[in-house]
């Protein structure tokens, strides 16, 4: 027997784990130190006494027939704690493995006031199955009927016949030809075989079959009050499965009702409360499952998500414009944006209502978006993004208006080469190049002509001359040879970065009238212009070859 | 489950099935045939390690389980057969433990397995095996100790009060579904935990008690012995006590939507009319809503919702509620709806009029099975109910007549009979007999020669069993 000093202060020790484990994750050192704290806790008293079994009464433990925990206080007693779920003894033995320990903790931790669990304290414990530590229940708490056994006892009891009946079966048993019909036939490693591999088989996730349920009952529901009891417990069985990452159950259920719709086997009133499904599908609550899930980690092949996509309607887009602002991981991001092109094919606005957004990102992301789908009605709310207070977004901006625009947006572009950001600037070129009107090539060759374009960086500049390339004619070729072949005294470092962009651009159009102008430079003292020399001369070469 | 322990677990399960093919294999050829020789190399530095390890070696049976060194083993799925084997072989010897207490030579363990073998043959086989190790001083054996004779008052107070608990639950739950309230899935799961710990320890008796129809509450006792019935063929399954449980509640709560069944209806004492009928078959579609109403999504409720919605539903899709599209039916449904139709068949309420004697209703199962039931988990439940099962009337060949009280699960046709008249024909109170019991020449001292329908004589099973 320990001394109850002892187990007095393993209790106090197991509360103050018991509040560890709430407070502590299991990264956190206090978290594991608490189990050793608990461990040692018990294995000192156990190495001589080999178990410590601790009654539990309302409010008190007893060990031994002594008081060694006591307290009254409904949230806080220990004792009631396990008392309430019927715990009435609870037992650690010699060899209590510090696994058992830490699982034993964090049953005791769970809130199972405040959580919403399936499980008491019991079931916890049973369901780990510990080893060395024991407990004795009381299940009676679980009835409400106390005296139920007796009565049913005293019924079955009163219920056969009397002794007469028996000596007449006795009597007639001689002359009754009764043989028994059944034999045992002996189980095979094939049986068992065959049992293994349909557990085996067994799908774990059963929504699916739930929903073939669900419309086997739909079918033979006779009144509408179970009819929409039934299509209300498919919207649920949906939630469930999206949020299990089972996206096939919302898939196949949505296109059986549309079947069914299509069929007409259902019409009116029914047809309307089925229609129900799909609207669900599309709400703001199934798209946040949705949202959510994939922020688990959940991984879907590409064929599923498209089938995901395929039964979302457009009233889906605003609920997942909403989570495309909330989702952290970036997987989760591209195959909403994935989503939202081909949902916004049919309804480009309503995807351009995005760009309202007050959170950058969603509006960047938008514009990506309405890039891809690339039906101009929607340019003219692109324009209003090009003076968007965030500069990534105005560089979507106007990479979306170089993809999809033309003459009508070239105006905007154009003032966006004198913005003081060069990033900017840049993306305004390359847009205005690709936009590829007459006009595009007159801003063009008007900037590259100007006296403020030597100043300009060499990007900047690299860029100008590639938009010009998109012109491969004579009046490109002679501006390049102008170029590459006037040598200013001053400046000379600036003006060598615009001869080394010209070179560039010689080198894409393969300019072989450049190639003159091109050789006397490659041997250039400014590294920039020789590299570009020799590589535009490299290009030329390899078309004549 | 730490790493260490799931190695431990694996080595016991391991040391147990390797020890029965053993056995097995020198069944069929000496222990210096080479098949046993091979299966010995690795065996015994095996046992010997572990000894070295332990300073023991123990095997105990105890009831329907192997304990290595007083540790249960649990049974694995792989190895079922041959843990079914060995024990089977110990309780034809009634051995009950064998200990090894040092290392054993390859020699000595050959001489253990000719002694093992042979005392098969002896008519008293635990003494033959027990004298021809005198020599061996390493092995010690004991004997088989019975488990239902230790304490048996209080185990079958046990049982008793779990089945009740669990009758009285039902009735509890279905009364407040049926009046609106809220039930707590928590309190159904620790009553069906309650039954699982019995099955697993001593399944007879709790089957035993589904033997009992003597009841005013039919559908909620019906429930309880559906669930007792379904848990109990999962174990023999091998399915581990977490299945076992979901199972059990998935049984349990199986016919719930009889409660929308009109109590006039289902209490009729004459045949139905065809509307009757009809609301009837409607359960499976009512108990399938109330399921998913009282506990929303999840998964247990979902599997709950199968099988209340799949139990009617036969092997080849026969049954009703009617289908339109096949599927296939669900492995916990296959297990409910056997145990249901063997309850059903064996009581005298809904369904069936004119409760069958046990026997008869195996018999027509039987009959079913492959079409309507699955063959295969058919077999099981056989094996598990035996060619007698509990509550079977029969008359032995001694002229003695009782009811079958606990089935022997290695001799399916020698269970425990509580004899009610004896030989001269008197009534007695009742008496357990086994019918393994050899006398000196090594024949059974009493069989079963013929069955009888005890609900034609109206023999009243809980007298003798409650």
């Amino acid at each position: 027997m320990a001394d109850t000093g002892e187990i007095r202060d393993l209790i106090q020790i197991l509360l103050k784990a018991k509040k560890n484990f709430r407070i502590y994750p299991e990264n956190n050192p206090m978290y594991q130190k608490t189990i050793d704290d608990l461990l040692n806790a018990l294995n000192k008293p156990l190495e001589y006494t080999g178990e410590i079994p601790l009654r539990i009464k309302q409010y008190r433990i007893l060990y031994e027939g002594e008081v060694v925990y006591e307290n009254t206080d409904k949230d806080e007693s220990l004792a009631l704690f396990f008392f309430k779920d019927g715990v009435r003894e609870l037992t650690f033995r010699q060899g209590i493995r510090r696994d058992e320990v830490e699982d034993f903790l964090q049953i005791i931790s769970l809130d199972f006031e405040k959580d919403v669990l399936d499980d008491d304290i019991v079931t916890l414990m049973w369901e780990k199955d510990f080893r060395h530590i024991s407990y004795v229940v009381d299940d009676t708490i679980l009835l409400d009927d106390h005296g139920y056994e007796e009565e049913a006892t005293r019924e079955a009891l009163e219920s056969g016949g009397g002794e007469e009946e028996i000596m007449k079966a006795y009597e007639e048993a001689f002359g009754v030809e009764r043989p028994t019909s059944i034999n045992i036939v002996p189980l095979t490693n094939d049986d068992l075989k065959s049992i293994i591999e349909e557990i085996e088989n067994e799908p774990t996730d059963k929504t699916m079959i739930l929903i073939r349920t669900l419309f086997e009952m739909l079918y033979i529901s006779e009144s509408k009050t179970d009819f929409s009891d039934v299509v209300e417990l498919m919207k649920k069985a949906i939630q469930y499965a999206v949020e299990h990452a089972n996206l096939e159950t919302p898939v196949y259920t949505v296109r059986q009702i549309r079947k069914l719709l299509d069929s007409g086997e259902f019409s009116g009133e029914s047809a309307q409360i089925l229609r129900g499904v799909d609207l669900f599908v599309n709400s703001s609550q199934l798209i946040r499952a949705f949202g959510e899930v994939m922020d688990s980690g959940a991984e879907f092949e590409t064929s599923l998500i498209e089938d995901f996509s395929g039964i979302l309607s457009k009233t889906a887009i605003p609920h997942l414009i909403t989570i495309l602002g909330e989702l952290k991981n970036m997987t989760s991001r591209k195959t909403v944006i994935s989503i939202l092109t081909e949902l916004g094919r049919e309804a480009p606005g309503m995807i351009a209502r995005g760009l309202a957004d007050k959170r950058w990102y969603v509006v960047r992301n938008i514009i990506y978006i309405l890039r891809q789908i690339g039906d101009r009605s929607v340019l003219e709310y692109l324009t209003r993004s090009v003076r968007h207070s965030d500069i990534r977004v105005r560089k979507e901006a106007i990479r979306a208006l170089g993809e999809m625009g033309s003459g009508e947006v070239i105006n905007i572009l154009k003032d966006c080469i004198y913005d003081p950001d060069e990033s900017i600037r840049i993306s305004a070129v390359r847009a205005i190049g690709q936009i590829g009107t007459a006009v595009s090539r007159k801003i063009i060759l008007e900037e590259i002509r100007s006296k403020a374009f030597r100043e300009k960086g060499f990007t900047e500049k690299k860029e100008y001359f590639e938009a010009l390339s998109r012109w491969p004619d004579e009046t490109t070729i002679e501006l390049l040879v102008e170029i590459l072949r006037k040598s200013p005294f001053f400046k000379r470092a600036k003006h060598d970065e615009t001869r080394a962009a010209a070179a560039f651009c010689a080198g894409i159009i393969k300019a072989r009238k450049a190639e003159g102008a091109l050789m006397k430079l490659r041997s250039s003292k400014n590294r920039l212009l020789r590299e570009h020399v020799i590589s535009a001369l490299q290009r030329i070469k390899d078309v004549k070859v | 489950m730490s790493k260490s322990e799931i190695l431990d677990i694996k080595e016991s399960q391991e040391l147990i099935n390797q020890f029965s093919i053993i056995v097995r294999s020198s069944q069929f050829h000496d222990p210096d045939n080479v098949a046993v020789l091979n299966v010995l190399e690795k065996f015994l530095p095996r046992i010997n390690s572990y000894i070295e390890r332990e300073g023991l070696l123990k095997i105990d049976l105890i009831g329907e389980f192997f304990y290595l060194n007083d540790s249960r083993v649990k049974y694995p799925m792989e190895f079922l057969l041959n843990f079914d084997y060995l024990a089977r072989e110990f309780r034809r010897r009634e051995i009950g433990t064998i200990s090894l207490t040092g290392a054993l030579s390859e020699e000595e363990m050959k001489t253990f397995l000719r002694s093992f073998i042979s005392s098969g043959y002896s008519n008293t086989p635990f003494e033959a095996l027990d004298a021809m190790l005198e020599d061996l001083m390493n092995i010690r054996i004991e004997r088989l100790k019975r488990v239902v004779e230790e304490g048996e008052v209080d185990r079958r107070k046990i049982v008793k009060k779990t089945y009740f608990n669990a009758v009285s639950f039902t009735k509890g739950i279905m009364t407040k579904l049926k009046a609106g309230e809220k039930v707590s899935i928590k309190r159904a799961k620790r009553i069906v935990e309650s039954m699982v710990d019995l099955i697993l320890s001593e399944d007879q008796l709790l089957i035993g008690m589904t033997a009992i129809k003597d009841y005013d509450d039919y559908t909620y006792h019906h429930s309880v012995n559906v669930s007792v019935l379904s848990i109990s063929i999962g174990q023999k399954i091998g399915l581990h006590r977490k299945s076992l449980t979901e199972l059990g509640l998935v049984a349990l709560f199986h016919d719930i939507g009889k409660m929308n069944v009109p109590r006039e209806i289902l209490n009729k004492p004459t045949a139905f009319t065809e509307e009757e009928w009809k609301t009837i078959k409607r359960h499976p579609y009512w108990g399938t809503l109330a399921i998913l109403k009282l506990k929303g999504i999840d998964r247990m409720s979902i599997q709950s919702a199968i099988v209340a919605f799949q139990h009617h539903l036969n092997f080849d899709m026969t049954g009703y509620p009617k289908i339109r599209e096949r599927v296939d039916l669900d492995f916990y449904t296959k297990i409910v709806s056997i145990a249901d139709q063997y309850d059903a068949m064996t009581s005298s309420r809904v369904y069936q009029r004119i409760p069958l004697p046990p026997d008869r209703a195996l018999s027509i199962m039987m009959d079913r099975a492959g079409r309507e039931i699955d063959p295969i988990l058919f077999k099981f439940f056989v094996n598990m109910v035996g060619v007698y099962p509990v509550g079977s009337l029969v008359l032995l060949d001694t002229r003695e007549m009782g009811l079958v009280y606990e089935c022997n699960p290695i001799h399916a046709d020698r269970p425990r009979v509580m004899v009610i008249v004896n030989s001269e024909g008197k009534k007695i109170e009742g008496k357990v007999i086994d019918l393994t019991e050899k006398d000196d020449s090594g024949r059974f001292k009493r069989s079963i020669v013929k069955t009888l329908d005890p609900n034609k004589y109206k023999v009243n099973l809980a007298e003798y069993m409650l």
